[in-house]
């Protein structure tokens, strides 16, 4: 008579009753080799599970406070950050609304892409501050990148104030060049969010 | 303001959550719908009184999986950290506990990834065979445990233990369902073998 193997006495201790999983517990039924061979497997787990509880050697909590307060301090920072990207955005626009020769609608009006493009920059500056940044669990990886972007962003941004300087023709090709760059970053950012919400959703 | 932890275990707060050793370690959180809110707002009574409710709980499971004391004890401190972080995601459905250990699970796994242990358990058994007849050259539950490889030894502890899937193993250590099956086959076979219950077989 062949004996079960370990991984076919596993699968009789699963929940399921496939046909070849019928097969083997009926096999147990009559063999008491492997009667015995799983009796001994569901010993090894009983004293698996009672073995003792351990405990560390010394207290962790305080450095587990100190920590958890230093992440919410950056995260505070970080929300004071996107706000104020937020804003550099509306004082952008307003300066280059002010410096510009043309009208800012009949810039607008005259290109729809530019149009199409501050229209989803705004929408997604909404989106970005629909998260609920305290609730956002980010890792490492995801900090670095959320910075990076912020960083471009912001370097974007002072770009679009600097637009207004240029001749109506060019300022009108830099404009969307930049617009577009601007809803890129800001489409990635709100994917890292994404990523995170996602991420903490064991 | 009444205590919210109190120390002596309650065994009808997480019945069905905790291992048995670990219920009879754990201490309780007296009142969990009345410390979820505080945590929620950073309250640090909040905070160290679900620490001290879990941490040893935690540290168990850390300390089954991870090599050393000190990656136990870091894991102890991303966990919570961690749970701090995101405890406005906690719903209420399942025991807190699940959720904390699933937090805890997740980073001795990554911590075991990140270190990319090696694993040795084969080279040990081959170095030094057991001797299968003599009894007193049996190993004993903890040093067999201790024998195997990280990933074996994880991958045991989750499912035996702390009651995981292989499915849920799988989805843990980014895996297949087979991969945690076998590894769980090849790591009660080598307990076997290492207990001295082949002699008895």
């Amino acid at each position: 008579m062949t004996h079960l193997s370990m991984e076919q006495l596993l699968a009789t201790r699963e929940p399921g009753l496939e046909p070849q999983v019928r097969n083997w517990r009926d096999h147990i039924e009559i063999c008491p080799v492997c009667r015995a061979e799983l009796d001994r497997l569901d010993q090894r787990v009983a004293r698996l599970r009672a073995l003792p509880g351990l405990r560390p050697s010394r207290d962790l909590f305080e450095a587990v406070r100190l920590k958890a307060a230093a992440d919410r301090r950056a995260k505070q920072g970080r929300r004071v950050l996107l706000g104020g990207l937020a804003l550099a955005a509306s004082v952008t626009l307003a300066a280059v609304m002010i410096n510009g020769r043309q009208d800012h609608r009949t810039l607008v009006a005259a290109d729809p892409e530019l149009a199409e493009m501050m229209s989803q920059s705004k929408g997604l500056e909404q989106a970005l501050s629909g998260f609920d940044q305290d609730r956002q669990v980010v890792d490492g990886r995801a900090v670095a990148v959320t910075s990076s972007l912020e960083d471009q962003l912001a370097r974007v941004d002072q770009q679009l104030e600097a637009v207004g300087m240029l001749e109506a023709e060019a300022r009108q090709a830099r404009m969307i060049k930049l617009w577009r760059e601007r809803v890129g970053l800001l489409d990635a950012l709100v994917d890292v969010h994404l990523t995170g919400a996602r991420y903490v959703g064991f | 303001m009444p205590p919210i932890c109190n120390q002596n275990p309650n065994l009808d707060i997480f019945p069905d959550v905790l291992t048995g050793t670990l219920r009879m370690d754990a201490y309780r959180l007296a009142d969990v719908e009345a410390v979820l809110p505080r945590l929620r707002t950073g309250d640090p009574e909040a905070q160290e009184a679900l620490f001290r409710a879990f941490e040893a709980p935690v540290y168990s499971l850390a300390r089954r999986i991870c090599r050393t004391t000190e990656d136990a004890e870091d894991v102890v401190q991303e966990t919570f950290i961690e749970v701090f972080k995101s405890i406005g995601q906690f719903r209420g459905q399942g025991s807190i506990w699940g959720w904390v250990r699933t937090v805890a699970s997740s980073k001795a796994l990554m911590r075991l990834r990140r270190n990319k242990y090696r694993d040795t358990d084969d080279l040990v058994d081959d170095v030094a065979p057991m001797k299968r007849e003599d009894p007193a050259l049996r190993m004993d539950l903890e040093a067999a445990l201790e024998r195997l490889s990280e990933t074996s030894r994880a991958v045991v502890w989750l499912h035996d233990v702390e009651g995981y899937t292989h499915e849920e193993i799988a989805g843990m250590m980014d895996r297949t369902v087979s991969f945690s099956k076998s590894q769980l086959a090849r790591a009660h076979a080598r307990l076997r073998k290492w207990l001295g219950e082949e002699a008895i077989a």
